[in-house]
């Protein structure tokens, strides 16, 4: 494997160093281009109290091409589809290698605030999300408690 | 006292010369200023006096290319970026359209590249139907030639700049 660009370091040392606030990002040792990650839910959204985890893999092309991001955490949002896929333009068509994992990070962590069901990914949930939008943010909130970490007191 | 020198030993430094917003002259101070943000790539994030990550050796062989909108990248880094159709055709920074400021002696070696392939990326952009966006698509190059810097500043040698990094 080529050896890792000086911007990943950079940007490894930096999330490290200093990390933004509800969110972790560790690189696996054996990949330093695999990423864990865990963002903490939104307060006052659906999913608060809950830490979601993530897995983010910076492409052999990056920051040319977005890093690719999933949930592993069972979550229900009307962007982020069963298989954890999470629908978000930065991660794909408005992309620029001025924005970075940080940057990503924060855009999903903002996704969670703010649902959007008129760009959904998980069609059912998000037809749920508009017809009844009380009932699915309650199921959100149960499905946190179910799957999510719990954020210690 | 009598001195004798022996050897003399010459130390020197460059640095590419890039025109202030204000088309002032780079003064001394903001050279010297090391905030990473003020003179790194934006997409490469190494200092502009060094490479992109596929270059060995700084200088002529890694050049730096100024932006129109006044964001600055190395000519390697930027034009691999806009050759990505994702890419189209915007500035990393501001998603303005991407073109080199005229009038630059560092630029003109690069300009007609990077008009060709923002231009391509306009024309993929029609082709899909969805450059409704970018009606004044022509407008800030025209705008911003007329306060391009005049380039017998950016020819001068940095004298009384030198600074070692």
């Amino acid at each position: 494997m080529a050896s890792l660009p000086k911007r990943i370091i950079k940007e490894t040392e930096k999330l490290v160093s200093d990390p933004v606030p509800g969110i972790t990002a560790e690189p696996h040792d054996d990949n330093l281009r695999y990423f864990q990650v865990t963002i903490e839910g939104p307060e006052q959204s659906p999913y608060e109290d809950g830490i979601f985890e993530l897995e983010l893999y910076l492409p052999d092309d990056y920051p040319m091409e977005a890093p690719k991001v999933r949930f592993l955490t069972k979550i229900y949002h009307p962007n982020i589809d069963r298989l954890g896929r999470i629908c978000l333009d930065v991660l794909k068509t408005n992309w620029s290698p001025a924005l970075q994992i940080r940057t990503v990070l924060l855009s999903i962590q903002a996704l969670l605030a703010s649902p959007n069901p008129n760009d959904p990914l998980a069609n059912d949930v998000a037809e749920d999300w508009i017809k009844n939008e009380v009932g699915a943010k309650a199921k959100a909130r149960e499905w946190t408690k179910l799957y999510a970490k719990k954020k210690p007191e | 006292m009598k001195v004798k020198i022996n050897e003399v030993h010459s130390v020197f430094a460059w640095t590419w010369q890039i025109p202030s917003i204000s088309d002032e002259k780079v003064t001394n101070d903001k050279l010297n200023d090391n905030d990473e943000n003020e003179d790194v790539c934006g997409i490469c994030r190494a200092s502009y006096n060094g490479t992109c990550p596929s270059c060995k050796f700084p200088g002529d062989q890694c050049p730096l290319v100024i932006g129109v909108c006044h964001h600055n990248f190395h000519d390697h880094c930027i034009y691999r970026w806009l050759d990505t159709p994702t890419s189209k055709g915007l500035c990393p920074m501001c998603r303005q359209r991407f073109q080199l400021q005229k009038g630059l002696a560092i630029n003109d070696a690069h300009i007609q590249k990077f008009v060709e392939i923002v231009s391509r990326r306009r024309e993929e952009m029609i082709e899909e139907g969805v450059a409704e966006d970018f009606v004044d698509f022509d407008e800030p190059i025209r705008q911003n030639t007329d306060n391009a810097i005049d380039r017998s500043q950016v020819d001068t040698v940095l004298d009384e700049d030198f600074l070692l990094r």
